[in-house]
């Protein structure tokens, strides 16, 4: 077996599995936690809170957005550009088809370019935010650079196979995504699982006292 | 007499059999050719060569010149630039300005490009062995100033993240097939280039995002200045004494407006290689990929100079870049006219006396 049919092979089931089985346990783990049993009547419903919680947050708070439009932008461009090279370009969703058997229509090539632009200025951004500013210095860690590179590197490396002229690009871009995958579980890169649990926490929190999260 | 009648009807019938022969040779002939001819007939759109032109070699050219003849018709004198600005030249069938494009690539741009980073960072070295560090005289006072917000701090080391890419892979584009090739064979080369092509298309859009952002966020400052003038007389100061400058000096406005002015140029050249169907003469993609080497290539030896203030070559520097202030002492030696607006105090006097 080849390079290619490796890292698309053995070590791709290896990684997805990793992937899958580690990120559950982690949620399920952090399921499990649950709260901590509050005696207090509720004055509101927590549900809503939770779900209110996960809404507002995709907005910054009055102040803040002026302060941090850099960041603001970035984390946006970022993610949404991900999220629509992701599961819009075409050979995405080739290869979700080949294993799933599912599959939409893609984006033409030109959106699908457009849409790592956006990806990638926003990585970049975000990146560099992190080393020049003495706070986020501060408070980023290893962890936070191997996320950021690692997720950088698989974008790369799959940008310079485009061309798909040379299979050998695309087994280096399938080695990135098998690191990835394992190393997601592990890493902060989780937040793309658990964001939605943090801010259901805050928001339950909040709600059961009958205050906007 | 049955004997001469016979031989005269004989011969009678000869001459007609051969007659008739000659004739079905001739019909056969004509027809052959007919056949022939239909066989290869050009379809309908295609023009005819030899329509309009006279006959004879002699009549070919008119009462032009041999030389005028050819110069028009493969499209004026492929050497001055001016041709290769204009549109087709009237007149021109031809051009041969491609063969010319590609003997300077091949020759020039390809041959020598690589010499001028390299030289550039031999003469840093050089400096540096010779002159060391350019250290902070009275050492790091410990007290800060702010000099860029998180702003320009971001779009600054945007603009070096895109083009690093940009460079490194345009490096490869341009210089693989003499430098990488040879050595590591044709297919890495090929495998190398593929991939720097695909990366090079893809990050080229963001440096004129980076260009205009940069743009924005350092004009302020960097318009040039008489005291200037003092910069360059004394060299910068690279070679002793002390220059005053305010919050640029002149080193960082001319890297400043050389990135932003040869930038745009690296756009437009940029945007025509990367959407060759704006322009219908392919001579402005000749000169696109020429401005467009010679521009990566100038931007890049003299950023290495750039990397080399702000990193090794003199402290205290990089701190305005990582984060955002800059020790009083630096202030005061390298920018000791922005010193004095920024804090109201002199540059030179020592705390407390001023
Ligand atoms: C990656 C290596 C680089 C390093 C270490 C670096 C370092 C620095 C530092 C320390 C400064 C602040 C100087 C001061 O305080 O006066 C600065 C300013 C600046 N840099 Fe860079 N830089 C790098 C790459 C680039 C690139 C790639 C570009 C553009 C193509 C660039 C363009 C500029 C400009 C325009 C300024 C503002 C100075 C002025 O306006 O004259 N730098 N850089």
């Amino acid at each position: 077996m080849g390079f290619v049919g490796f890292v698309e092979g053995p070590l791709f089931y290896i990684a997805a599995a990793i992937f899958a089985l580690a990120a559950a346990w982690r949620v399920f783990g952090l399921i499990r936690m649950g709260r901590k049993p509050d005696i207090s009547p509720p004055k509101g419903s927590a549900t809503a809170g939770f779900i209110k919680g996960n809404l507002r947050h995709f907005l910054p708070r009055g102040m803040f957005a002026r302060r941090t439009w850099i960041h603001i932008v970035g984390g946006y461009a970022f993610h949404l550009g991900l999220f629509v090279l992701f599961f819009f370009g075409a050979f995405h969703i080739d290869f979700i088809k080949q294993y799933l058997g599912i599959s939409w229509t893609p984006l033409p090539r030109w959106g699908f370019i457009l849409a790592s632009e956006i990806a990638f200025a926003g990585l970049i951004v975000l990146w560099v935010r992190r080393f020049s500013d003495p706070v986020m210095r501060l408070i980023s860690d290893r962890d936070d650079h191997i996320g950021t590179w690692l997720t950088f590197l698989v974008m790369l490396t799959g940008c310079l196979a485009l061309q798909q002229s040379h299979e050998v690009l695309r087994g280096i871009h399938m080695l990135f995504v098998d690191i990835w995958l394992i190393y997601f579980p592990f890493s902060r890169l989780m937040h793309a699982f658990t964001f939605v649990l943090s801010r259901g926490h805050t928001g339950a929190t909040y709600g059961r006292k009958g205050m906007n999260p | 007499m049955q004997n001469t009648l016979l031989t005269s009807a004989r011969t009678s019938v000869g001459k007609l059999g051969t007659g008739l022969a000659l004739l079905l040779v001739l019909l056969m002939l004509f027809g052959a050719t007919e056949t022939y001819a239909q066989s290869v007939r050009a379809p309908g759109n295609a023009v005819n060569l030899d329509d309009g032109i006279e006959d004879g070699p002699s009549n070919a050219l008119g009462d032009d010149s041999q030389s005028d003849f050819w110069r028009n018709f493969r499209g004026g004198d492929p050497n001055d630039i001016k041709q290769m600005l204009e549109a087709r030249p009237e007149g021109a069938v031809l051009t041969t300005t491609g063969q010319h494009w590609r003997e300077l690539r091949e020759n020039y741009i390809r041959k020598y490009a690589g010499w001028f980073p390299l030289g550039v960072i031999a003469l840093l070295l050089l400096y540096h062995l010779i002159k060391g560090k350019m250290r902070i005289k009275g050492g790091f006072s410990g007290k800060t100033l702010p000099r860029f917000n998180i702003n320009q701090r971001v779009s600054h080391w945007f603009m070096a993240s895109v083009f690093t890419i940009l460079g490194v892979t345009g490096l490869i584009i341009l210089l693989g097939r003499p430098l990488i090739a040879p050595y590591l064979g044709k297919e890495v080369n090929s495998v190398l280039t593929s991939a720097s092509m695909q990366g090079h298309n893809l990050f080229g859009p963001l440096f004129i995002v980076a260009l205009v952002w940069m743009f924005i966020k350092f004009v302020r400052g960097n318009f040039f200045q008489w005291v200037d003038l003092k910069w360059i007389f004394k060299l910068g100061g690279f070679f002793g004494g002390h220059v005053s400058s305010s919050q640029f000096n002149f080193g960082e406005k001319s890297w400043f407006w050389l990135v932003i002015l040869v930038g745009i140029v690296m756009s437009g050249t940029g945007i025509l290689l990367l959407f060759p169907w704006l322009v219908d003469d392919l001579r402005w993609l000749q000169l696109s990929t020429i401005l467009h080497a010679g521009g990566a290539i100038l931007l890049i030896s003299v950023l290495f100079g750039h990397i080399y203030v702000g990193t090794a070559g003199m402290e205290g520097s990089i701190d305005s870049m990582l984060k955002g202030e800059v020790d009083e002492n630096w202030a005061k030696e390298h920018h000791d006219l922005w010193y004095e607006e920024v804090t109201g105090k002199s540059a030179t006097e020592e705390e407390g006396t001023s």
